[in-house]
């Protein structure tokens, strides 16, 4: 052990400790004047509801030239509206520039009514039915499909499933083999009593899941965050950019209980989607049924969806039309950093443009 | 040792009548909300910065052991909230109640907020005292019960093992996280002192470095994998005998169980969907009969172009008889 691993000047020390203290008292006085805060600043027009779905189609500053609409299938867990954080950190809103016609599903948040939703109610349901509207709306006979994260499982079996109503396919920070080294949270599912788990809970709740995100980086996303915070305590605009960030980390939707038991276990656990044998209501998910265009973008930080869960996709899928693309950043950078706004959709929309 | 089954008697039934207590006050609103967890930004920030701001004080008192490895958040439905430490936990190691899913009640409370039996002295768990103390309880808790309430008082029992054998995995877990505090602060006392005077924040993010490093190993090890998932089990078992007992409560004050609500929700759904499949069915029999109507008229045509033939033969032979 070494003796003294600190080189500190007392004085210096006690300067700083007081300085923080200063900053801090100083900093109260911009969080009292911060207002409410609001997510998804596109304007938008919800095209079609059912139970606590709505599909938003989103209206950009011009008309689309793109002819084929486009549609984003996010995730379950947490809201969809990290594709549209604010103004100048939106994804939608740079698609919209590119002029791609751009749909977005928000799945709502489930309650005690939403329990026995299962996947095939969320994919070949749910899904399937705001793919038609779209069609019908666009009279096309197959749409592009982008998927985020949970949703890219969910486009990826969609896709194994009614192949004819799909294009082409983007997937982002995607995971096809949930069985990664470095894939924390699939190690820690993978003892867990599922049934019990989902038994006891019904509905996962939100609370539950962001305690377990949180504790894959403890110190990080609980101490050093909010430590980091006091820094740009001064700046009215950070802190709201901070705060907005922090609503759509915790505002997130319970998980309905039965779809939940049948992700963690069938995805997380047995890892049945690279191996050929998930099923979506008694339906074989084979991955080489998708031979549409597929563009995989995933993120090279990402401590959620590793890349090695994501990079996999290439050789399990049927397609010859395969392209990856590696994003220099994590799960969330990958929506709301500055670099992302400028590289992901163009790369998505000069992409489609190809095809 | 003799005395030790009719201590744990009078401890149990202290714990029972606590019980009591504690679920009818779990039907008062107002305990509810102090109770429910609180998620603001504030408290969120004062909960990272109170464990900083101790890290700090302690760096600048020379104690470079301090962790400041606080999870700083607490369990999120405050399973802690009431006997545990303050929401936004102290410094240190993980806090008390930084469990998986952040369920569960903290070294010393019992399950449910029961607490303590008042007199009981509570050893921590994960001493050996604990354990020789979880022996007695469990030989106790597996007598048989008698009586009409003999039911309710075997549900008690069962709760009761539950909540001791969640306890100790309570303590494998936090034994587990720990080590990896001792790791990270061996660590940076490894690491060589930089030459220059350093600010306390650089050696505060230096820190961190080194404690989610260390955290990241442990958290992909299989004992971590192994430790986690039981504790987590645990806490299921424990909530579901809980959900029992407050059933059967609900069920006393004339009010429908989650149990049932459960059962419609999942009649519901399969009436839905047999529902839809049944429109699903329609639609391909109204499409078929489209079809069939099509072909119909596509044979129409047909069956038009032979009829004026014979309109045609007919006229002729008309025209011909006429003449």
């Amino acid at each position: 052990m070494n003796g003294n691993p600190f080189s500190f000047d007392p004085e210096a020390a006690r300067a700083e400790v007081e300085a923080f203290r200063r900053k801090l008292e100083a900093g109260m006085e911009t969080l009292k004047h911060m207002g409410p805060i609001e997510l998804g600043t596109t304007p938008r027009e919800a095209v079609y509801t059912e139970d606590k779905l709505t599909l938003w189609h989103f209206k950009g500053s011009k008309k689309p030239t793109a002819k084929t609409p486009l549609l984003i299938c996010y995730a379950l867990v947490n809201t969809p509206w990290m594709v549209d954080l604010q103004e100048d950190r939106s994804m939608v809103r740079n698609l919209l520039a590119q002029g791609e016609d751009v749909y977005l599903i928000d799945w709502g948040y489930p309650d005690g009514a939403d329990r026995w939703l299962t996947l095939e109610d969320y994919i070949d349901g749910y899904l399937d039915r705001c793919i038609d509207v779209i069609r019908q709306r666009h009279a096309v006979a197959s749409l592009n499909l982008l998927g985020i994260c949970q949703g890219g499982v969910f486009s990826l079996c969609y896709a194994t499933l009614h192949p004819e109503k799909v294009r082409n396919l983007v997937t982002m920070v995607t995971p096809v083999d949930f069985h990664t080294p470095d894939n924390m949270l699939s190690h820690w599912a993978r003892n867990i009593d599922i049934d019990l788990f989902v038994d006891t809970y019904g509905n996962v709740p939100a609370d539950v899941m962001n305690f377990a995100y949180l504790t894959l980086k403890p110190v990080r996303l609980n101490q050093q965050k909010y430590v980091g915070l006091v820094d740009i305590l001064d700046n009215p605009k950070e802190v709201e950019n901070f705060l907005r960030m922090e609503k759509w980390i915790f505002d997130s939707p319970d998980q309905a209980g039965e779809a939940f038991r049948e992700f963690a276990r069938d995805f997380f656990q047995k890892n049945q989607l690279i191996k050929g044998e998930a099923h979506i209501g008694g339906k074989v998910i084979d991955l080489k049924k998708i031979t549409h265009p597929v563009l995989n973008i995933y993120a090279e930080q990402d401590h959620l969806v590793p890349p090695a869960a994501s990079t996999p996709m290439a050789s399990v899928i049927g397609s010859k039309d395969y392209t990856a693309l590696a994003f220099k950043g994590g799960h969330i950078g990958i929506y709301v950093s500055g670099r992302a706004q400028a590289q992901v959709p163009p790369a998505i929309h000069e992409w489609l443009a190809k095809r | 040792m003799s005395d030790k089954p009719n201590d744990f008697i009078d401890q149990y039934q202290a714990f029972v009548r606590a019980g009591l207590e504690t679920w009818s006050r779990q039907f008062d609103p107002a305990s509810q909300t102090a109770a429910a967890p609180s998620a603001d930004i504030m408290g969120r920030m004062f909960g990272g910065l109170s464990g900083y701001g101790d890290w700090m004080r302690s760096m600048a008192a020379g104690e470079p052991g301090a962790a400041p490895f606080a999870m700083g958040g607490v369990p999120p439905f405050g399973g802690s909230g009431a006997a545990g430490p303050s929401p936004y936990g102290p410094p240190g190691a993980f806090p008390p109640g930084a469990t998986p899913f952040g369920y569960g009640p903290p070294p010393g409370a019992a399950p449910f907020g029961y607490g303590p039996p008042p007199g009981a002295e509570m050893p921590q768990p994960g001493t050996e005292q604990f354990d020789e103390w979880a022996r007695v309880a469990r030989e106790t808790l597996s007598m048989p019960a008698f009586g009409l309430t003999r039911e309710q008082q075997e549900e008690q029992q069962a709760l009761f093992r539950a909540w001791i054998d969640y306890a100790e995995h309570y303590a494998r877990f936090q034994t587990l996280l720990q080590g990896v505090n001792d790791r990270a602060g061996a660590a940076l006392r490894e690491q060589p002192a930089p030459t220059d005077a350093e600010s306390m924040r650089s050696v505060y993010d230096r820190w961190v470095n080194l404690a989610e490093e260390n955290y990241g190993e442990a958290a992909l090890s299989d004992e971590f994998r192994e430790v986690y998932a039981s504790l987590v089990n645990a806490q299921m078992r424990l909530k579901v005998l809980q959900q029992k007992q407050v059933e059967r409560v609900t069920k006393q004050a004339g009010m429908p169980t989650r149990t049932e609500v459960d059962s419609l929700g999942e009649r519901l759904h399969a009436m839905r969907r047999e529902l839809r499949q049944m429109h699903g069915l329609v639609a391909e029999v109204e499409a078929l009969r489209a079809e069939v109507a099509a072909l119909r008229g596509a044979t129409a045509p047909i069956a038009a172009e032979a009829a004026p033939t014979g309109k045609r033969a007919a006229k002729t032979a008309t025209k011909g008889r006429t003449r």
